[in-house]
C-alpha cells in the first residue's frame, strides 16, 4: 500500500524577514496535501500569525533565537507544529476579542490568535516541561 | 530584494498609496511610516490601493487601526480599494468592513471624499 505520509520541517531565526520562507514552505506542503489555493492561503496566514507572535513577543526580535515549523501530511489532514524555545505562553489563554468594542475603542494589535482560531480546525498548546525543552503549538487542518 | 513595494501619488487632493507584494510583520512598518508621514504633513484624505497586494497578515491590518481615529478626528478618512478576494477575506474575517470603507476602485473612493 502506498504511504503518502510526509513530514518536513523548516527552522528560521527570530527575524520577521524570515516569515516569507515559512509561508512558502507551508504553502507548498498544503498544496501537496491537496488543499486548494484558498485553503492553503488560510493555513499560511495562521502559521504566519503564530510565528510573528513568537518572533515579536517571545523572542523580542532576537535573531540568535530559532523557531521551527514542522508539517506532517497525513493524507487528508495537515498537522503543523510550531516549535519554540521561549517562555511558555499558551495563546489559547487569550480570550477572543469583542470586535464591536475593538472598533469602537480603536484598539490595536492582539488579533493574531483570533485569526488562527477562525482558520484552523484544532489547536493544541504543549508547553515545555522536564520531558521536552520546547513549546509546541499544534495546528490541525483537514481537507474540506 | 524587498517583497513589499509602496508607491504614492496625489490625485484630486487625496493621497493614494499603492501596495504591492506581501504585507506582514516585517513589511508593515514601511506602511506605518508612510501613513505616519502623511498625517504629520496634514494629509488626512488617504486612499490605499490594494490591487497588487497578494498577502496581508494582522500586522498589516493593525497599521490602519493606528491612524484611523486621529484621521477621522481631522475629518479625513482612510479608504481601502481594489482588494483581491483572498486579501479581502482577512479583513472580512475580523469584521474590518464595520469600521472601514472598502471599495472597488480609486474613483469610488475619490468621489466619496468629494461628496463627504
Amino acid at each position: 500500500m502506498m504511504n503518502n505520509h510526509t513530514n518536513k520541517r523548516i527552522c528560521i531565526p527570530g527575524d520577521t524577514a524570515e516569515l516569507a520562507k515559512v509561508r512558502e514552505f507551508v504553502e507548498m506542503m498544503a498544496r501537496s496535501c491537496g488543499f486548494t489555493e484558498e485553503g492553503a492561503y488560510k493555513i499560511v496566514i495562521a502559521v504566519d500569525e503564530a510565528c510573528s507572535n513568537l518572533i515579536r513577543h517571545s523572542y523580542q526580535l532576537d535573531n540568535s533565537r530559532q523557531l521551527c515549523v514542522q508539517v506532517e501530511n497525513l493524507g487528508k489532514t495537515l498537522t503543523i507544529k510550531i516549535i519554540d524555545s521561549g517562555n511558555s505562553f499558551n495563546p489559547l489563554s487569550v480570550p477572543p476579542p469583542d470586535m464591536g468594542e475593538y472598533f469602537r475603542k480603536f484598539m490595536r494589535g492582539g488579533l493574531g490568535v483570533h485569526i488562527i482560531r477562525q482558520l484552523i480546525d484544532q489547536i493544541e498548546y504543549i508547553p515545555a516541561d522536564s520531558s521536552h525543552p520546547f513549546n509546541i503549538l499544534k495546528l490541525v487542518k483537514s481537507l474540506e | 530584494m524587498s517583497n513589499f513595494i509602496l508607491d504614492q501619488r496625489t490625485v484630486e487632493g487625496a493621497e493614494i498609496l499603492y501596495l504591492k507584494g506581501f504585507l506582514d510583520a516585517h513589511t508593515a512598518p514601511q506602511l506605518e511610516a508612510a501613513i505616519g508621514g502623511l498625517v504629520q504633513n496634514g494629509k488626512y484624505s488617504i486612499v490605499v490601493n490594494f490591487r497588487d497586494l497578494d498577502y496581508i497578515s494582522s500586522a498589516g491590518l493593525g497599521v490602519f487601526m493606528v491612524f484611523i481615529e486621529d484621521i477621522r478626528d481631522q475629518q479625513g478618512d482612510i479608504k481601502l480599494v481594489g482588494m483581491k478576494p483572498k486579501v479581502f477575506t482577512v479583513f472580512d474575517l475580523l469584521g474590518f468592513p464595520m469600521l472601514f470603507d472598502i471599495l472597488d476602485s480609486e474613483e469610488d473612493a475619490l468621489s466619496k471624499f468629494q461628496t463627504a
